[in-house]
């Protein structure tokens, strides 16, 4: 049961992370063309601004589980670096337990309302002529709330870093 | 909706104690507000309604246009880090300007400098001087302690010389809080601040910086060379004997150079926004890494030299209006001009392609932008939960209460000032840069903001205070990343006194910009009127 959580979550993680690369390079992409063709041919396609911020409304939300797992959110360590490795441990589990479960349940719930009638009116670009599907982007917030209550409670269980970029820089 | 303030004392008291546990800081600053919010909503003194508008916060966050252009500089920075360019420049530029101990530390100053104004990552800087630097200015005579306050001084100028994030996210929040005083004040239609402002802004100020710091290398180090024919190299135990040239100091300058003229130069005479600049930077940083991770590969290096001059054809070209294409008004005049510009418009997009193709290959594009991914995700992660935060210090009346207590600061304006920048100065010592400004401005802003003070002026002000924050110990990033690379030689305490005359700096930078808004106002001025 529990190792199957973890496989899950480890899984999970693998997906947002690989969905997350893409949408950056997508974001990167698109916004060349933009610039590209803005500049040289003095043209511009709302549908493509659209894909860039789309892409950009997506990638802000996905991308906090993976940090969340990577442990790569930024962490006052002072006084962390005298606490034994249990003491440690119990804290993260205060910050799971105390603190993420209720922000992102909290979050959920109040944003239920708001998905529900968007998906019901099928809601498009704000502006006119952009992309349509911006209740699909919306769709990102939910899941974002669900894949950090996932990983946190993977985490809670134990689960071990994933390989990849360690921990060790936390400012941008 | 009056102030509680047992509420709020306990919120901060809270707060502070949460951040020092070592649980995240994203989780603490969301989820300490939260619960007390819960609370004091059983205790009949929060109104939950107020969290209510949370979800509508966190999809504002997603929806906002200003922010698009941080994931973009985040990969440029980690794409040139990856490139070793600034290990290429310092040798470069330390050989020209010869082997003595005061060249050596105005080199490091000047890559430092050049590196902020491509994209300034702390943590790349502080490692990459601690590096490579530090033997090389002891080698060269500079004392131990002279080189450490300067590394990492000069690993925090990215966050002042633009392009940086600091200045993106001041922008951001700036502008709502200018926006919202004004309108209280009665003006509906304000002047908007943009983050071109803010680069314009604190480009001066950053110079002013750079400019402390060579003074202070240049008056207590000696120009005399450290032995009759040293030359730099020999600092840096570089084994390749290349002769120094002026075609090696090309080669390691110019790239980065036109990088920083296109990308800055773009937004600053107000052709590009940010986001597009940020593009453009992208695309640069990918030619410049694929051209030096294909050091072996002279085709793929004469491909990316080429790719770099079609762009800069097409610039020109543009810029004089030759191009004689205009697909808004439908214009496509088939002359020898157009055809080329198609073509070099062609080169362009197939010359970063194929650079980002073989950077993907080797493995260094993934591993980026997965790095690019997580830093952006640390500061986006701050950001959605600051807005819990403000929410619920709005839903116990902060705001009011901290409008009361700054209009009873005597002194007026200038009073509000000065314990606003305390406060910043105070908080960088616990907290970072994302967090202050996501916390700080949006409470603070509309009050100060409603004064005649200069918007620019101020958010370069707290861009300043900011970076210094960056240097005060126990919490600041920069000495965390110089002590993970500096020898065990060199103890914590030696650190932290290394840095004290910088500090001083800053804060004499500070004090001239404060009298003298000018720095800060008049080059926005000049360029976007």
């Amino acid at each position: 049961m529990r190792d199957g959580f973890l496989r899950l979550a480890d899984l999970l993680h693998r997906v947002t992370a690989g969905v997350c690369t893409l949408l950056l390079l997508v974001l990167f992409a698109a916004q060349t063309v933009v610039v590209l063709l803005r500049y040289v041919f003095g043209i511009g396609f709302l549908e493509l601004q659209g894909v860039v911020s789309y892409s950009f409304a997506l990638l802000a939300v996905l991308a906090i589980p993976i940090a969340l797992r990577l442990d790569r959110h930024v962490r006052v360590d002072v006084i962390r670096r005298m606490q034994s490795p249990g003491t440690a441990r119990r804290f993260d589990g205060v910050g799971i337990l105390g603190f993420l479960a209720p922000l992102f349940i909290l979050t959920l719930v109040y944003v239920f309302p708001d998905i529900l009638y968007s998906w019901s009116i099928r809601e498009g670009a704000i502006e006119t002529g952009g992309l349509p599907g911006y209740f699909l982007v919306k769709t990102g917030l939910p899941l974002a709330c669900v894949l950090m209550l996932v990983q946190g409670a993977a985490l809670f269980a134990g689960a071990s870093k994933p390989e990849g970029p360690s921990g060790e820089r936390r400012e941008p | 909706m009056s102030p509680e303030p047992f509420w709020l004392a306990l919120l901060f008291i809270c707060l502070l104690g949460g951040i020092l546990t070592g649980i995240p800081v994203m989780l603490v600053i969301a989820g300490v507000p939260l619960l007390l919010a819960l609370a004091a909503s059983m205790a009949g003194a929060f109104d939950l309604a107020f969290l209510h508008a949370y979800p509508q916060r966190v999809i504002g966050v997603m929806n906002n246009t200003i922010l698009i252009a941080v994931p973009m500089f985040v990969l440029m920075g980690v794409l040139l880090e990856r490139s070793k360019v600034a290990e290429r420049m310092l040798i470069s530029v330390s050989r020209v300007l010869g082997g003595s101990s005061a060249t050596m530390a105005l080199s490091v100053i000047i890559v430092s400098a050049l590196i902020a104004a491509s994209t300034g990552v702390i943590a790349a800087t502080v490692v990459m001087l601690g590096m490579i630097s530090l033997p090389a200015m002891r080698r060269a005579g500079v004392p131990t302690r002279m080189a450490s306050g300067l590394i990492c001084a000069s690993g925090t100028l990215g966050q002042i010389i633009p392009p940086s994030i600091v200045l993106i996210l001041l922008g951001d929040q700036i502008s709502n809080a200018y926006i919202e005083a004004q309108r209280k004040a009665g003006n509906f239609a304000p002047d908007p601040v943009t983050v071109g402002d803010l680069f314009a802004g604190a480009l001066l100020p950053g110079l002013l910086l750079v400019g402390l710091y060579a003074l202070y290398a240049a008056v207590n180090l000696s120009f005399k060379p450290v032995r009759e024919g040293a030359d730099a190299a020999d600092f840096f135990g570089a084994e390749e004997a290349e002769a120094p040239s002026l075609w090696l100091l090309f080669r390691d300058i110019v790239p980065p150079a036109l990088l920083i003229v296109a990308v800055l130069g773009s937004i600053l005479i107000g052709v590009a926004t940010p986001t597009e600049a940020a593009a453009v930077g992208v695309c640069g940083a990918l030619l410049i890494t694929a051209a030096s991770a294909g050091q072996d590969s002279p085709v793929l290096r004469r491909l990316m030299a080429l790719t770099a001059a079609a762009a800069l054809a097409i610039v020109v070209l543009t810029a004089l209006g030759l191009t004689r294409i205009d697909f808004s008004t439908g214009t496509l005049a088939l002359t020898p001009l157009s055809v080329l510009t198609i073509v070099l418009a062609a080169v362009v997009l197939g010359g970063v392609f194929t650079a980002a193709f073989s950077l993907w290959r080797g493995g260094v594009l993934g591993a980026s932008i997965a790095e690019a991914v997580t830093v952006s995700a640390m500061i986006f992660g701050i950001i959605i939960a600051a807005s819990m935060l403000s929410l619920v210090f709005r839903g116990f009346g902060g705001e009011i209460l901290v409008h009361e207590l700054l209009t009873s600061v005597p002194g007026g304006q200038w009073g509000i000032l000065a314990v606003t920048m305390l406060v910043i100065f105070g908080l960088g010592f616990v907290l970072e840069f994302v967090e202050i400004i996501f916390i700080v401005i949006p409470i603070i802003g509309p009050v100060l903001l409603a004064t005649d003070f200069d918007p620019i002026w101020f958010a370069v002000l707290v861009a300043m205070n900011l970076q210094t924050s960056f240097l005060t110990p126990p919490f600041g990033f920069s000495l965390f990343y110089f002590r993970s690379v500096a020898p065990a030689s060199i103890t914590t305490g030696e650190i932290y006194r290394s840095i004290v005359p910088f500090v001083l700096m800053q804060l004499l930078a500070m004090g001239i910009v404060m009298a003298l808004p000018a720095l800060a106002t008049w080059l926005p001025d000049a360029l976007f009127g």
